[in-house]
C-alpha cells in the first residue's frame, strides 16, 4: 500500500533541495550569470524609471512592429544560449579522445537535447516569425495584424516556453533525448526525472503561441490586404508568409497530439509509446516526423520570400520568374507533406514504402531549385550593390546548393542506410539550416533593421560578421561530413577513432571563427547605435526598395500609413517612384482622417505569466499550482473577452503633422533624383 | 480612380466587415441545420439496429449518412458556400482535406509496412532456441 502523501509533496509535488545542481560548476555558474544580468537589467530600469514606458510601449503593446521586434530579441537571446551550446559540443568533442573530455555523459546528452530544441523551437521560429509579424503587414500596405492581442498571446506564450527550457538549467535538468525525445528512451522507465516534462511542457506552451501566430498571419495575407493588392501582387515575402503559416495551421496540432500522447504515457499510465502493452514507439516517429518535415519548410521558406526581396532589391530589378517562384511556393507547401518517412527510412519499411517517399524527397528539390534560379536571373543584368544583405544571400546561395545536394543525396534510400544517423547527416542539416534559415534571418535582420528603428547598421561590422561566420560555417561543417564518411556517429560524448579526431579539432576551430561572426554581428550592433545620428535613415527609404514597407517613414508611425496606399500592379513602391518622378509630383496636401487603432493590452503577458506557473506545476507535479495557474489563465481570457474599449482614435491632425515630415523628405528625395 | 483595381477587395471582405443577416434569418439557418443533423442522427442509430433493410447494406447506409452529416454541419455551422467571399474557405477546406488523407493515409501504409525488413518471425525464433 503506497505512503500517504506527506504535506511537502502536496505543497511542493517533486520539488526539493536536490533539483538544484549544486554538484555541477557549469550549469550553476552559467545559471548564476545569467540570473544576475537579468537582475542587473531589472534594477537598472526600475532605477532609471523606464518601466513604465517598458510596460506601456513593449509589454503590452499590440502593434504588430514591436511585439515582431520583441519575438527578434528573444530569438537572439536563444541564438546566444543555443549557441553556447554549440561551444561546449564542439570543444567536447574535440577533447573527448580516449578520454571522458570535460562533460559528463548525463550533462553532454543534456547539453545535445537543449542545442537542437532552443536552435528550432527558440530562436528559428521566433527569428521567422518576428520578421513576418514586422513585414508582412506593412508590405501588404495595411495597419495591423488580423488579431492584434492574440498576436501578443502568441509572443508571450513562446517567451513562456523559452523561459522553461532556461529555467531547467537551474532546477531540475533537461531532456537527455536528443530534441525530438523519441522513445521508448523518453518513456517513465527510461527517463524517470523531470528533463522530459520540462520539454514536453515547454514545447506544448509555445506551441500554442506559434500556432496561434500562424492563425494570424494566414488571416492577415488572406483577408487584409490594401487596395488593388491581387494575390499576384503580393510581395514573394507575403506569399512565402501564406505558405509558411498554412503549414504551421496544418502541421503544428500534429505536434501538440504527439506529445500530449507522450505526456499520457509519462503522468497516467498510459501506453501509446511503451515497449510493453501494445505500445509502438514507431508511432512516435512516424507522427513526429509528419510535425518535423513540415516544419523544415516552415522554417525555410520565409527565408526564401526574404531573399527574393533582398535580391530583387540589391539588383535593382524586379524579381525574374514571380509567377514560377509563386507555384514553386505552393509546391513546396503541398509536397512537404509527403516526405516525412525519409526521416526513418532505416525502420524497417519495405521498398515500396522507402522508395515512393524517397522519390517524393527528390521530388521536392525541384521547385527548390525553380528559385535559385529565379534569383541567379534577378542578379543576370543588374546593377548588383553587395550591402550586407546581399552578402548574406549571395553566401546563401552557395551554401544551400551544397545543402541541398547532400539533401538529395540522403534521400535515396540505400545512401541513407549508410549515412543515417552519421555526422554526415548532422552536417547536411547544419548545412541547410545555418545556410538558408540562419542566413536568411541574418538578412532579413540587416535589410530591415533601418526600417524598425530608423538607422541604418554599420556596413563595415556588418560585411566583417558575414566573412567570418561563413568561413566558419564551412570551417566547422565541412569536417563533420568527412567524419561522418569515416563511420562517426552523431551524439558522441568520447570515441576511439584516431582517424575522426583531427576533424574534430578543425571543427571546434571552426566553431571559434563562427563565434568571431557572432561577437562581430554584437560589435555591429553596438557600433551602429552609438553612431545611430549618423546612420539616420530619413526618408524611409534607404535601400531604394521597391515593395511597400519602404513607402513609409523609418521607424513607421504606429498606423503604419497614414492613407492605404493604391497598388497598380507588382513591386508597388517602385511603380509609385516612377511616377512621380516622371509626373514632378504637385506640392498639395492631401486630406487626412481619423485612424482607428487597437488598444494595449496586458492580456498576452498575464496570459503567460500564469501559463508560465501552469507549466512549472505540471513539470514538478504540485497540483494545486496547477490548477491555479489555469484557472489564472483562463480568467484572464474571460476578462479580455468582455473588454469594452478595444480601439483609440488618432485624430486626422495628429496623423497629418506625422506625414507630413517624412513626406518633406520624400518629395526632396524625388526631387534630387530628378535632377541628376 | 480604381475602379479595377478595387474588385478584388469587393470580393474579399475582412473579418467583421461581412453583410450583416437579421438575427431571425440566421436562427433559421442554424434550425435548419440543427434539424437535419439531428434526423440524420436519429437515422443512423435507427439504421444500425434495424432488421428492416438487407443487412450488409448497413455499413454502406452508415457511411453515407455520416457524409451527409459532415456536409451538414459544413454547410450550416460552418458556413462553407459557394458565394463569392468563400473561396478562401472552400480551399483551406480542401487544403485541410489534402493534409489529413496524406497525413492519416501515410500513416496507415506506413505502419503497416512496418516489419518488411525484419527477419520472419518464426525463423527469428528457431535461430535463438
Amino acid at each position: 500500500m503506497p505512503a500517504a502523501p506527506t504535506v511537502e509533496a502536496m505543497m511542493l509535488g517533486k520539488l526539493d533541495w536536490s533539483a538544484i545542481p549544486f554538484d555541477q560548476p557549469i550549469p550553476l555558474i552559467a545559471g548564476g550569470v545569467v540570473l544576475a544580468g537579468i537582475l542587473a537589467v531589472l534594477i537598472w530600469v526600475v532605477v532609471k524609471g523606464h518601466l513604465p514606458y517598458l510596460w506601456h510601449e513593449w509589454i503590452t503593446s499590440v502593434d504588430h512592429k514591436r511585439i515582431g521586434v520583441m519575438y527578434i530579441l528573444l530569438a537572439s537571446m536563444m541564438l546566444l544560449r543555443g549557441g553556447s551550446d554549440a561551444i561546449m559540443m564542439r570543444i567536447q568533442q574535440a577533447i573527448a579522445y580516449q578520454s571522458q573530455g570535460y562533460l559528463p555523459p548525463e550533462h553532454y546528452n543534456q547539453i545535445f537535447s537543449a542545442h537542437g530544441t532552443i536552435m528550432i523551437f527558440f530562436v528559428a521560429m521566433p527569428f521567422v516569425i518576428g520578421l513576418m509579424n514586422l513585414i508582412v503587414p506593412l508590405q501588404l500596405g495595411v495597419r495591423d495584424v488580423a488579431f492584434p492581442t492574440l498576436n501578443s498571446v502568441g509572443f508571450w506564450l513562446t517567451a513562456t516556453g523559452a523561459l522553461l527550457v532556461n529555467l531547467s538549467l537551474v532546477i531540475g535538468e533537461f531532456a537527455r533525448t536528443g530534441w525530438l525525445a523519441f522513445p521508448p528512451l523518453s518513456e517513465l522507465s527510461y527517463s524517470p526525472g523531470v528533463g522530459v516534462d520540462y520539454y514536453a511542457w515547454s514545447l506544448q506552451i509555445s506551441g500554442v503561441g506559434t500556432l496561434v501566430a500562424g492563425i494570424n498571419l494566414v488571416t492577415t495575407v488572406l483577408k487584409l490586404r490594401t487596395k488593388g493588392m491581387n494575390y499576384l501582387r503580393m510581395p514573394m515575402f507575403c506569399w512565402t508568409t501564406l505558405a509558411s503559416n498554412l503549414l504551421i495551421v496544418a502541421a503544428f496540432p500534429i505536434l501538440t497530439a504527439t506529445l500530449a500522447m507522450l505526456l499520457l504515457d509519462r503522468y497516467l499510465g498510459f501506453h501509446f509509446f511503451t515497449n510493453e502493452a501494445g505500445g509502438n514507439v514507431m508511432m512516435f516517429m512516424n507522427l513526429i516526423w509528419a510535425w518535423g518535415h513540415p516544419e523544415v519548410y516552415i522554417l525555410v521558406l520565409p527565408a526564401f520570400g526574404i531573399f527574393s526581396e533582398v535580391v530583387s532589391t540589391f539588383s535593382g530589378k524586379a524579381l525574374f520568374g514571380y509567377r514560377s517562384m509563386v507555384l514553386a511556393t505552393m509546391a513546396i507547401c503541398v509536397i512537404s507533406f509527403m516526405v516525412w518517412l525519409h526521416h526513418f527510412f532505416t525502420m524497417g519499411a519495405g521498398p515500396d514504402v522507402n522508395a515512393i517517399f524517397g522519390i517524393a524527397s527528390m521530388i521536392i528539390a525541384v521547385p527548390t531549385g525553380v528559385k535559385i534560379y529565379n534569383w541567379l536571373f534577378t542578379m543576370y543584368g543588374g546593377r548588383i550593390r553587395f550591402a550586407t544583405p546581399m552578402l548574406w544571400a549571395v553566401g546563401f546561395m552557395v551554401t544551400f546548393i551544397i545543402g541541398g545536394l547532400t539533401g538529395v543525396l540522403v534521400a535515396v534510400p540505400p545512401a541513407d542506410f549508410m549515412l543515417h544517423n552519421s555526422m554526415f547527416l548532422v552536417a547536411h542539416f547544419h548545412n541547410v539550416i545555418i545556410g538558408g534559415v540562419l542566413f536568411g534571418a541574418f538578412a532579413g535582420f540587416e535589410y530591415w533593421f533601418p526600417k524598425a528603428f530608423g538607422f541604418r547598421l554599420d556596413e563595415r561590422w556588418g560585411k566583417l560578421a558575414f566573412w567570418f561566420t561563413f568561413s566558419g560555417f564551412y570551417i566547422t561543417f565541412v569536417p563533420l561530413y568527412v567524419a561522418g564518411m569515416l563511420g562517426m556517429t552523431r551524439r558522441m560524448q568520447h570515441y576511439d577513432v584516431a582517424e575522426w579526431r583531427p576533424w574534430m579539432i578543425v571543427a571546434a576551430i571552426g566553431m571559434a571563427v563562427l563565434s568571431i561572426g557572432v561577437i562581430c554581428q554584437i560589435m555591429q550592433l553596438v557600433v551602429s547605435i552609438r553612431n545611430r545620428e549618423a546612420l539616420r535613415d530619413r526618408t524611409g527609404d534607404p535601400w531604394d526598395g521597391r515593395s511597400l514597407e519602404w513607402a513609409t517613414s523609418s521607424p513607421p508611425p504606429v498606423f503604419n500609413f497614414a492613407f492605404h496606399p493604391d497598388v497598380r500592379g507588382e513591386d508597388a513602391y517602385w511603380d509609385m517612384k516612377i511616377a512621380a518622378q516622371q509626373q514632378s509630383l504637385e506640392h498639395e496636401e492631401p486630406e487626412y482622417h481619423d485612424i482607428e487603432m487597437p488598444r494595449n493590452s496586458p492580456t498576452g503577458f498575464v496570459c503567460a505569466f500564469f501559463a508560465t506557473i501552469m507549466g512549472f506545476a505540471l513539470i514538478w507535479h504540485i497540483w494545486w499550482l496547477v490548477i491555479l495557474g489555469s484557472l489564472g489563465a483562463f480568467a484572464t481570457f474571460v476578462v479580455f473577452a468582455w473588454r469594452d474599449h478595444d480601439e483609440y482614435v488618432i485624430p486626422a491632425a495628429e496623423v497629418a503633422a506625422i506625414d507630413r515630415v517624412n513626406l518633406e523628405e520624400r518629395r526632396n528625395l524625388v526631387s534630387m533624383a530628378g535632377a541628376i | 480612380m480604381s475602379d479595377q483595381t478595387h474588385m478584388h477587395v469587393e470580393h474579399d471582405i475582412a473579418p467583421g466587415d461581412e453583410e450583416q443577416h437579421s438575427v431571425g434569418e440566421r436562427i433559421i439557418g442554424y434550425v435548419v441545420g440543427l434539424g437535419l443533423a439531428l434526423l440524420l442522427t436519429a437515422t443512423s442509430f435507427f439504421i444500425a439496429g434495424t432488421d428492416l433493410v438487407w443487412q450488409p447494406s448497413i455499413p454502406v447506409a452508415l457511411i453515407v449518412l455520416a457524409i451527409a452529416q459532415m456536409g451538414v454541419h459544413l454547410v450550416f455551422f460552418l458556413h462553407i458556400t459557394t458565394g463569392p467571399d468563400n473561396t478562401n474557405n472552400v480551399l483551406a477546406l480542401a487544403f485541410g482535406l489534402l493534409v489529413v488523407f496524406l497525413v492519416v493515409g501515410g500513416t496507415v501504409w506506413i505502419m503497416s509496412h512496418l516489419n518488411q525488413n525484419m527477419p520472419p518471425m518464426d525463423q527469428f525464433i528457431r535461430m535463438h532456441s
